[in-house]
């Protein structure tokens, strides 16, 4: 389950939020640790938000896969986004990986290095560019190792896209990892993480490099295959469906639940290669009043929707061996 | 004595002329005021059929045609914006368009930016039933079969009445249509679903019976920006005078 725990004021919130997640029956949390939040002076790191968030995940038996990310202000050129990360920041990056690395060693192994570089908003508003991401996994993977020499670096998180080389939006994530191999980065992370989601296709529908689908994975899986890679593992740290009402990607909540569901046994069933398959998101502190309220599986209220219920029911083996709904009339 | 009675009598009316020509301007909506471009330029997302959409050639839709019927009641040329939903409200606020007509609900968290008119259709659940079947309300469900979407917000209602104690037989499908199609067949005793969607069926099914009532309310209205008085009374009074003449029903039943 993907948190957003870095946007919660109340410590009561996140004890829920992560309740909720212990009550769905969902071992592991994707959580956001922005850089840009623990060191908002240079060389002073603020551990105190982070701490809480690790501490009542250990509380509710949650391993945690951390995210990092953001660049704070003075690490980074004025009226520059915080997704912005210019090559002197690299090693004060790394440094902040290797701190939180050390200080959680106890807790948390996997650690993300950066946020869907393959896309030009989550990479300063610059074209996507696999060498500079490679360079930044080099530099910071030895550091985060040197720190704890037990722990999972992954790359990515990759983000579906259809982009091709010289968008400015970003860059397909099929084309990026064969850059990142191509470039010698396959020796600086030891797992993959992808971003799949469904949009309007079922769980079962097949990959291919034109169409975005929840199997899209199954092709970055392929490029590792032939890279000599098979070994490292994949998770997906984002996926699922939408319901939202006025959104052209978005699905009936009938089949949101339906589909996240049968995602689940689709992994289970053929991807053995999968350590993780983690949903979009749990909740938003309060509503954004837009298609990504869809995603969520509670509301600001910390109320289930139906699909956090079904997946519930299906996580904890509660699920009855029967159809969500009644077969349509015309049929009987 | 005399002379200054009359004086203090035309001063006074001077006043009250001056008062009452300040009101007046200030009440009365201003057209040029509302509409500096000299047409209505309207923000719609035409991607909602039927409300709006863009066939290639032109949009077309409820929400089109509610557009056009205003502008012509305020006697001003009216010019489309096909804008993605989520970007409608910031054309509007930075003047990019006049309006918003694209099937809106009333978001009271916009309210301090937008004023919306009134309702020109109500999107909320209804309960449906067959038309030779005694009525139903929401107290005479106990024991009843409720045909519903599985996951839809008719379903959370369903589950809350339940919850209440009402013994109700709730019977889930994967689409509204499919719990249409279950009342009509004589496998559901009532329907909740969205009024959109039953006033959609209804038209497919021409030959079947039905009656409902609402049980939730969902209203579109149209957003213009707060600072736009003008704009508002215009449209709110156009609106008025499509309501009372029988328009905006005839354009519902056109395209709903």
């Amino acid at each position: 389950m993907h948190t957003l725990l870095e946007n919660e004021v109340e410590p009561a919130k996140t004890l829920r939020s992560l309740e909720m997640t212990r009550e769905l029956g969902a071992a592991t949390i994707v959580q956001f640790f922005p850089w840009a939040y623990v060191e908002s002076l240079e060389g002073k790191y603020d551990w105190a938000r982070t701490d809480s968030i690790v501490r009542l995940a250990r509380l509710q038996g949650l391993r945690i896969i951390a995210r990092l990310g953001l660049t704070p202000g003075w690490a980074r050129p004025a009226g520059t986004t915080l997704t912005n990360l210019p090559d002197e920041a690299f090693s004060d990056f790394a440094d902040y990986a290797a701190a939180f690395a050390a200080r959680y060693a106890p807790d948390i192994r996997h650690i993300i290095i950066w946020n869907e570089p393959n896309l030009s908003a989550e990479w300063g508003f610059q074209p996507a560019e696999p060498d500079r991401y490679a360079r930044l996994l080099k530099e910071t993977y030895a550091r985060v190792k040197d720190a704890n020499p037990a722990a999972v670096v992954l790359a990515g998180a990759l983000a579906p896209t259809l982009e091709n080389a010289g968008s400015g939006v970003g860059l397909n994530e099929l084309d990026f990892l064969t850059a990142l191999y191509r470039l010698g980065a396959g020796a600086h992370f030891d797992a993959l993480a992808v971003h799949t989601y469904g949009f309007r296709a079922a769980p079962e529908n097949p990959p291919h490099p034109g169409r975005l689908n929840f199997r899209r994975v199954e092709l970055l899986r392929q490029i590792m295959i032939e890279q000599g890679d098979s070994d490292k593992p994949i998770t997906i740290t984002e996926s699922g469906w939408n319901d939202h009402a006025r959104w052209l990607h978005a699905v009936r909540p009938s089949q949101r639940a339906a589909y996240t569901i049968r995602a689940y046994q689709y992994a289970e069933e053929h991807w053995d290669w999968l350590e993780a398959l983690c949903i979009w998101a749990l909740r938003y502190p309060a509503d954004l009043r837009g298609y990504p309220d869809g995603y969520t599986l509670i509301n600001p209220e910390f109320l289930p929707k139906p699909v956090y219920l079904e997946l519930q029911a299906y996580a904890r083996g509660w699920a009855a061996d029967e159809s969500l709904w009644l077969d349509p009339p015309g049929n009987n | 004595m005399q002379r200054r009675a009359i004086s203090l009598l035309a001063i006074t009316a001077l006043a009250v002329a001056l008062f009452l020509a300040t009101v007046l301007r200030t009440n009365t909506p201003d057209r040029e005021r509302a509409f500096p471009t000299g047409a209505i330029r309207i923000g719609v997302d035409a991607s909602y059929p039927p409300f709006a959409l863009d066939d290639g050639d032109s949009l077309r839709g409820l929400d089109i045609d509610l557009a056009a019927a205003i502008a012509q009641e305020i006697g001003l040329p009216v010019q489309y914006r096909n804008i993605g939903f989520y970007s409608l409200y910031d054309a509007l606020i930075s003047g990019e368009v006049d309006a918003l007509v694209s099937s809106l609900p009333i978001d009271a968290a916009r309210t301090d930016d937008v004023r919306y008119t009134s309702a020109y259709f109500n999107n909320g659940l209804v309960l449906a039933f067959a038309a030779d079947s005694s009525a139903l309300d929401v107290e005479d469900l106990a024991g009843k079969r409720i045909a519903i979407e599985y996951a839809s917000s008719a379903d959370s209602l369903l589950k809350a009445w339940s919850a209440d104690g009402a013994a109700i037989q709730r019977m889930p499908y994967e689409l509204p249509e499919h719990a249409l199609d279950a009342l009509r067949l004589g496998h559901a005793d009532a329907a909740l679903v969205d009024s959109l969607t039953y006033r959609l069926y209804q038209r497919e099914h021409s030959q079947w019976s039905s009656a409902s009532h609402y049980i939730t309310h969902d209203p579109y209205a149209i957003a213009v920006r707060r600072d736009n008085h003008d704009a508002w009374q215009l449209i709110e009074a156009a609106l008025d005078q499509l309501r009372a003449g029988g328009e905006l029903a005839r354009l519902i039943a056109l395209w709903l």
